[in-house]
């Protein structure tokens, strides 16, 4: 009885996948080995037989029904691409107008960050900003620490 | 722009050619060519007829869709049978997920190859015609699970090295040599029984 290893390794002889030095090995093996020269050649013949004689089939609908099927899922796949590529269009319409929106917010949030932090009460003051006004509220209870800026 | 007339002696090349332009008659006689062809893979993969029919048209619709990316790298029929093969691996992997293992499959994993070793037989289909010959594989792979078939189908069909069947499959080249082997085992036996079947 062959092991595990050394069938799949015939195996992979038979489809070509083994390095040179891996097959010269497998070819010692099958000069002494009829069993395995069997196996081989089982393999072999098979394979061959498969591939020679690939089953056929052919599509049971006419040549006008098959394509107008298809030329219906291609204007339903077009009409949904068309559609999508439009929200996403529209999605960064908004984008482009709450990105700078989104950039002051944020130097506005960096600058804010060093103002004093009370643990679990709020505060107000001024900020580097002469107008703006920013609040920290951090609750080492909760483990949480909310800036709001104005 | 072609005429009409020049389509069915058009080389598949020229027809991709003009169907990038958005040619849609050229388009619809590369289907006419290859529609079998692919059919027949979706078939041999799923074996169901309305599978293989939707999943075939499917693959049209995206080749269509992605005709520009096709550089001719391959000729069009195996760029096409590669779309049709990864619908239906996709397939195949949804309907799994909504069903349980197959006791094979579960044998498979279970035991080692040597159990399944091929025994050594007269060649199963000796003296039969080639299309008979046909049929017998044909109903043989039907037999096989959906796991050992696709192996074999894109082993000894697409022609494709262990590695890369581990990559489209999402599985080991260990379990792609299991399979293979289990498959080739398995198809042999099945030849083998049909025969003896036939000649009762």
């Amino acid at each position: 009885m062959k092991t595990t290893e050394f069938t799949l390794n015939l195996q992979a002889y038979v489809d070509g996948e083994l390095d040179s030095s891996r097959r010269a090995e497998v070819e010692r093996v099958l000069a002494s080995d009829a069993e395995a020269r069997q196996l081989v050649e089982g393999l072999r013949q098979l394979s061959d037989l498969v591939r020679s004689h690939e089953p056929v089939a052919r599509v049971p609908e006419s040549r006008e029904f098959y394509w107008s099927q298809i030329q219906k899922r291609i204007a339903v796949a077009e009409a949904t691409g068309n559609r999508e590529s439009r929200e996403v269009s529209g999605a960064l319409q908004w984008l482009r107008w709450l990105a700078p929106a989104l950039g002051v917010a944020a130097v506005a949030v960096l600058i804010a960050l060093p103002t004093r932090e009370a643990s679990g009460v709020a505060q107000a003051g001024g900020s580097a900003l002469e107008d703006a006004v920013s609040m920290t509220f951090r609750s080492d209870a909760d483990g949480v620490t909310i800036h709001w800026i104005n | 722009m072609s005429l009409k007339s020049d389509y069915p002696s058009a080389a598949d090349e020229q027809l991709v050619a003009w169907a990038k332009d958005g040619d849609t008659e050229a388009f619809e006689e590369l289907i006419h060519r290859h529609r079998d062809k692919i059919y027949a893979r979706a078939m041999i993969m799923m074996r169901n007829e309305v599978d293989a029919v939707d999943l075939s048209q499917e693959a049209w619709v995206k080749s269509w869709q992605r005709l520009h990316q096709f550089q001719g790298e391959s000729s069009f029929a195996t760029w096409m049978t590669r779309i049709v093969i990864n619908l239906c691996l996709d397939q195949i992997r949804r309907q799994k997920r909504t069903r349980a293992e197959s006791i094979e499959e579960m044998q498979e994993e279970s035991g080692g190859v040597e159990r399944h070793m091929p025994v050594a037989e007269a060649n199963p289909t000796e003296g039969l015609e080639s299309e008979e010959v046909r049929r017998r594989i044909d109903e043989a792979m039907g037999k096989l699970t959906d796991a050992h078939r696709t192996v074999l189908v894109l082993h000894e069909f697409e022609g494709l090295e262990y590695k890369e069947i581990a990559k489209r499959v999402g599985i080991s080249i260990g379990t792609v040599m299991s399979r293979l082997f289990y498959a080739r085992r398995r198809l042999a036996s099945l030849l083998q029984s049909l025969k003896r079947e036939r000649s009762e």
